[in-house]
């Protein structure tokens, strides 16, 4: 380590000497001579491919190629990346899913360099995003308070909203609700006043795909359930770690959530309906509200748009709580725990961390989202557009994409514009909906513990989310009463070390982003 | 020294001169030695804070820690007793099961009706357990399921079977029991039909009815395997169907549940605690061998049939 | 006692017949024996007794009963398997008792009936074993325990000692013998050793391919084949049997055997023969070393001499066939017997079979 960045400094030195002459040059070019680096990079859609045209451009534009050395014939990446680090013989560089966990998990120890310094002086481009946004870069950090992976950062910021039957509505004469109350009113009338006109009380009002999102009603109470796109997480409120499960507003939720449920307002099945849920109630012109992605909710619309008479699904704004707040707890998260890192044994760390800032130059970002220029799409007005074959083509845009190379999990910086290009319009109408209000909440990037806090969170984290779900579900399913439960409840959760985990976290926190 | 030598000299011999048979027993020696006495070396890891780059041996000794951790946990207890709990039931009612198909099968006097039964009880045991998972879901649904619209039918309210922690058991007890009582069966079938068949035209001269047959000749007769199938399964009693569980089971469910397999998954391996999820499965193998020896004595006293 | 009565009892699987309507009185307390090589249908007989196989066609009758569907365990026989049928998890007393004890028995009278059986067959002291510690005779003696404890009105036997060695069949076979003398019941045994069907039956029925070919005593079997089939299965060893031809010289019956003649009895059925092709019966005890007045001489060639002690077996052939002779040796010596080139035959000591249907001839008859 000491020797390292010794060496980083004398390299820095020469650098600031040379910059000048290298950006006057405008060429993405890393070697004169073609290097070849080795990387493991897993994903269980596919496996890397040197001869991808994506790959091959870029090896054309900066003379570096990479060969894919990927260890494990295994749908899971946490089990080929062990296969990867247990056989002792690192690639040059690791990236692919489940990369933050394993790397500022092994990075500490020593199998992977801290890269910030590098960035630094080598990668202008990842420099200059790591500048403009210092927590998103933050939350890739290792306990150790190094970056050890360049991550994959996500652009867009919706994922999920509400949607619901506005044909149903028109049809009993009711309006979109605005606050809980009238969200409580329309479900009952969906429930009770038969909208899909069949004659039979078959109407399941409330759905959702993952049962996880019924909890998400809580918010309507003032209540949270989780700060990220991950589900049972903590949140953040004004600098402090909180969890939604110990929170205001969550026992008065789900007091709420029992009632609806015992109503019949949510699907009795919930729990285990599983992912097939949506398709089926929708199609079965069954079900009337839920929370899910955008594109994919809206595109029912098209889908159905001849099984269902009159079929309108659409996103509506979310209800206010009983205090007032419009919240839509779920968004798109920046960063994805994904990306790649530089093993300890890569004999060519700066050509390694230039080559990666390359997918991070507007060029490179190209390459990385839209594909090759001329084929996958036209540059025009400076923007990359999809061509209509491309865009026309039976294979779904995103599996193209991943078959060229494009859209992979490297390092690199999505661009939402590509995902713009193909998103039904009923989806782009629901999220400008929400993009004229302001309804997203800050979000928790989570934290990179120190071995103390870590062990720590090991210990007891798992104990305690085990006890919070097992209670919430017996609340929801009314086998027992939150109210005569809730001072236990906190007991309970102070037994099971919430509080330790907590400070854990509070002070992982403060460190991370700087308290 | 020499006696040494003698001995392995005379041994060279005998290999020498048996090499055929020698060569037949290789592939089962490689077999327990790469698949079982090589990862037990890794046993170690339970007593050691374990990182996958440091590797087994240069990974830090912590003693018992992890023991302790999981001690601690009461959840943990609760997963060693629900472990218990299903897996007496599923010997309970698991274990006859099987034996008493064979003994119906056996009673079959047409071919025919025979096989399309044996065939019958079979193929779920060829059903991977994700669908088994997804076929007891559907059967146990409140809306659309089979035994819900017979208690509908039948005027009773539908009951959602699989959030109720009180219907777990006998869920997942009957699931395995459908799954698999048919295909072991088959041991118990073969058995049978190694009885000689004299026995029953004996009997059958000395004035018995199929139903004296089967209990004074064909269970007395199948009784060694049937005590050799309990010893085994006696030493498998920690290894509850892991998956079905995590298939099955919801955080509502968890107090019936969860066992200790699902417990280590949540805890251990879900955050790469490998170290902690080989200090519960040395536990598991500890317990395993525990109840295999007694049980395995026991037999021998009682009924002079054992394992080894 | 009741005496069982065969009436056309045939056998069929499918189109196969393995018995071909056999009839058969056996009378109370007789014992029969029947007897015949393997595939021969007599074990399926026993069997179709017994009820273990169902009759296809014709009628069985114990006492005056027809039995033909009435289950097993209500036709009172009982039966002995030649591979014992025990029970290897119950003990010597309890196999033994089994037949009771499906029947509910009273427990008094069970105990005291095994034990009776037990000592009957001593086998007392071993009333706790279980078979795996049992001798094969010991296994044998308990099986018929089994089934003279029911005191049944039949004893069907099948095969019986054929799993024992020569010894202990030997002392088994005078056991039985001894234990039907005592008990008297109908026993009906089947065998494929004709020494035990000679040495056991009351009766003997000898069985070839589903059908009956004699009934009879054990002598009038030996002395009287009613065919060449049963004259060579009969007898140890059997009878020889040589091809000839009759011619009626001057009424004198003289038969031709290679260049050999020999005079034959009187047979009517082969007054007046001229080169008639008949098959000539000679049993090995019946040759005679020296001639007498009435004997015709025949030659020989001796290829072996077997000594069985106060017995050997002269291994000869006359005319290419081979011809066995059962001779006296001399306390043991058998060099008188090493030279013989001729044997002398004595005409009322031969049978006579049709050469075609292999039928006896009717017997010698005398003047």
């Amino acid at each position: 380590m000491h020797k390292l960045s010794l060496h980083t400094i004398a390299l820095s030195v020469a650098t600031l000497c040379s910059s000048g002459l290298a950006i006057a040059q405008e060429s993405a070019k890393v070697v004169d001579k073609p290097l070849t680096l080795t990387v493991h990079l897993h994903d269980k859609k596919f496996t890397y491919d040197s001869n991808w045209p994506v790959e091959k451009e870029a090896a054309r534009l900066t003379g570096i190629s990479l060969k894919d050395v990927t260890i494990g014939n295994t749908p899971d990446s946490n089990e080929a990346f062990n296969l990867m680090i247990a056989s002792g013989n690192l690639p040059d560089i690791v990236g692919g899913k489940a990369v933050k966990r394993n790397l500022n998990r092994y990075g500490p120890e020593g199998a992977f360099i801290p890269l910030q310094d590098l960035i630094k002086e080598h990668a202008p481009n990842i420099y200059a995003q790591m500048q403009a946004r210092p927590q998103v870069f933050n939350s890739a950090k290792a306990g150790d308070g190094n970056l050890y992976y360049v991550p994959y950062l996500t652009d867009g910021k919706y994922g999920r909203g509400y949607f619901m039957r506005t044909d149903w509505l028109d049809k009993l004469g009711l309006k979109v609700p605005q606050n809980i109350d009238e969200l409580y009113t329309v479900l009952t009338a969906f429930r009770n006043e038969d909208p899909n006109g069949n004659g039979k009380k078959d109407e399941i009002p409330a759905f959702f795909r993952n049962w996880q999102e019924v909890l998400r009603l809580v918010t309507f109470w003032d209540g949270r359930t989780s700060g990220s796109d991950t589900y049972h997480d903590f949140h953040v409120k004004d600098g402090k770690i909180k969890h939604g499960y110990a929170g205001a507003g969550y026992k008065l939720g789900m007091k709420n959530i029992a009632k609806w449920y015992k109503e019949g307002l949510i699907d009795p099945e919930v729990f285990t309906r599983g992912s097939r849920a949506r398709e089926f109630l929708l199609a079965n012109d069954l079900g009337g509200f839920t929370h899910d992605w955008f594109a994919s909710t809206a595109s029912y619309n098209d889908s159905l748009k001849d099984k269902v008479k009159g079929f309108k699904l659409e996103a509506i704004i979310p209800p206010a709580s009983i205090s007032g707040v419009r919240m839509e707890e779920h968004r798109r998260i920046p960063i994805k725990p994904e990306g790649w890192g530089i093993s300890y044994s890569n004999k060519h760390p700066i050509e390694s961390i230039k080559y990666m800032d390359f997918w991070w130059s507007e060029e490179g970002r190209r390459l990385a989202n839209f594909g090759i220029e001329g084929k996958q799409y036209n540059l025009v007005d400076g923007k990359a557009i999809f061509t209509k074959e491309f865009l026309e083509n039976a294979r779904p845009v995103n599996s193209q994409l991943t078959d060229i190379g494009a859209q992979v999990r490297r390092g690199f910086w999505q661009d939402y514009n590509y995902e713009i290009q193909w998103t039904n319009k009923f989806a782009l109408e629901g999220i400008k909906l929400y993009d004229q209000g302001d309804y997203l909440v800050d979000q928790f990037l989570g934290v990179a513990f120190n071995e103390k806090e870590q062990a720590t969170s090991d210990k007891y984290w798992s104990g305690i989310q085990t006890y919070m779900l097992e209670k919430q579900q017996s609340w929801v399913l009314a086998t027992s009463d939150v109210d005569a439960d809730w001072d236990n409840y906190l007991v309970q959760l102070d037994k099971l070390g919430f509080n330790k985990v907590l400070t854990a976290m509070q002070s992982a926190y403060d460190r991370q982003y700087g308290k | 020294m020499q006696n040494i030598q003698q001995y392995t000299s005379r041994i060279m011999r005998h290999i020498r001169a048996e090499w055929q048979l020698y060569l037949l027993l290789a592939p089962t020696i490689i077999w327990f030695i790469v698949f079982l006495y090589v990862p037990m070396y890794g046993l170690q890891i339970a007593f050691k804070d374990y990182s996958i780059f440091k590797g087994v041996a240069a990974s830090p000794w912590v003693g018992l820690e992890h023991f302790y951790t999981l001690f601690e946990s009461e959840q943990f207890m609760r997963a060693i007793k629900n472990t218990l709990i299903l897996s007496g039931y599923n010997l309970l009612f698991g274990f006859p099961m099987p034996i008493i198909l064979a003994l119906g099968f056996n009673e079959f006097t047409k071919a025919f009706f025979k096989r399309t039964a044996q065939t019958v009880v079979y193929l779920p045991h060829f059903i991977s357990t994700v669908i088994i998972a997804g076929i007891v879901m559907s059967v146990f649904s409140p809306s659309v399921g089979v035994v819900n619209l017979l208690l509908v039918q039948m005027g009773f309210d539908s009951v959602y079977f699989l959030v109720q922690p009180e219907w777990f058991r006998p869920i997942f007890i009957g699931t395995g029991i459908w799954q698999e009582a048919g295909f072991t069966s088959i041991v118990f079938l073969a058995a049978i039909a190694g009885v000689n068949p004299s026995l029953y035209e004996s009997a059958l001269v000395d004035g018995a009815n199929r139903w004296q047959m089967m209990w004074r000749i064909t269970l007395p007769s199948i009784l060694p395997t049937i005590i050799i199938m309990l010893i085994i399964r006696i030493g498998n009693i920690l290894e509850v169907g892991f998956e079905l569980i995590i298939l099955l089971y919801q955080p509502s469910t968890y107090e019936t549940a969860d066992v200790i397999s699902t417990y280590v998954y949540r805890q251990g391996l879900q955050n790469a605690q490998y170290d902690l999820a080989a200090a519960a499965g040395f536990f598991n193998a500890v317990v395993a061998f525990v109840l295999v020896l007694t049980a395995n004595t026991i037999s021998k006293r009682v009924t002079k049939t054992s394992l080894w | 006692m009741s005496g069982v009565s065969l009436s056309k009892m045939t056998k069929r699987y499918g189109i196969v017949e393995v018995v071909r309507g056999i009839d058969l009185e056996i009378k109370p307390q007789e014992f029969v024996v029947l007897v015949g090589p393997s595939g021969c249908g007599k074990s399926t007989t026993l069997r179709m007794i017994a009820g273990l196989e169902e009759i296809s066609d014709g009628t069985v009758k114990i006492g005056d009963r027809v039995i033909n569907e009435v289950a097993p365990k209500d036709r009172d026989v009982a039966m002995v398997f030649q591979n014992y049928a025990l029970y290897p998890h119950l003990s010597v007393f309890e196999n033994i008792a089994f037949g009771l004890r499906i029947r509910k028995v009273d427990k008094k009278v069970i105990t005291q009936s095994v034990n009776d059986v037990a000592n009957t067959l001593g086998l007392t002291e071993y009333l706790e074993r279980k078979p795996a510690d049992l001798s094969g005779g010991q296994r044998q003696r308990v099986a018929m325990g089994r089934a003279i404890v029911r005191h049944p009105k039949i004893f069907l036997f099948d095969e019986p000692l054929s799993n024992l060695d020569a010894k202990l069949r030997t002392q088994m076979r005078a056991e039985i013998k001894r234990l039907h003398k005592r008990l008297k019941v109908t026993s009906i045994y089947v065998t494929h050793d004709q020494i035990e069907a000679m040495t056991l039956a009351d009766r003997i029925v000898v069985m070839n391919d589903g059908r009956i070919e004699q009934i009879g005593t054990p002598m009038e079997l030996f002395n009287n084949p009613v065919n060449t089939f049963v004259a060579g299965f009969i007898g140890s060893p059997p009878m020889n049997q040589l091809n000839a031809i009759v011619n009626d010289v001057d009424g004198r019956l003289v038969a031709k055997v290679g260049n050999s003649l020999i005079t034959l009895p009187k047979i009517k059925a082969l007054a007046n023969s001229s080169n008639r092709e008949v098959i000539v019966g000679i049993r090995p005890e019946h040759v005679l070393l020296q001639a007498s007045a009435t004997s015709s001489p025949i030659a020989i060639e001796l290829e072996l001499v077997e000594t069985l002690g106060s017995e050997a077996l002269l291994h000869t052939q006359i005319a290419k066939t081979p011809f066995v002779v059962k001779a006296e040796t001399r306390f043991g010596d058998v060099s008188h017997l090493d030279k013989v080139t001729t044997l002398h035959i004595e005409p009322d000591l031969i049978k006579v079979f049709d050469a075609d249907t292999g039928m006896a001839l009717a017997t010698a008859i005398q003047d």
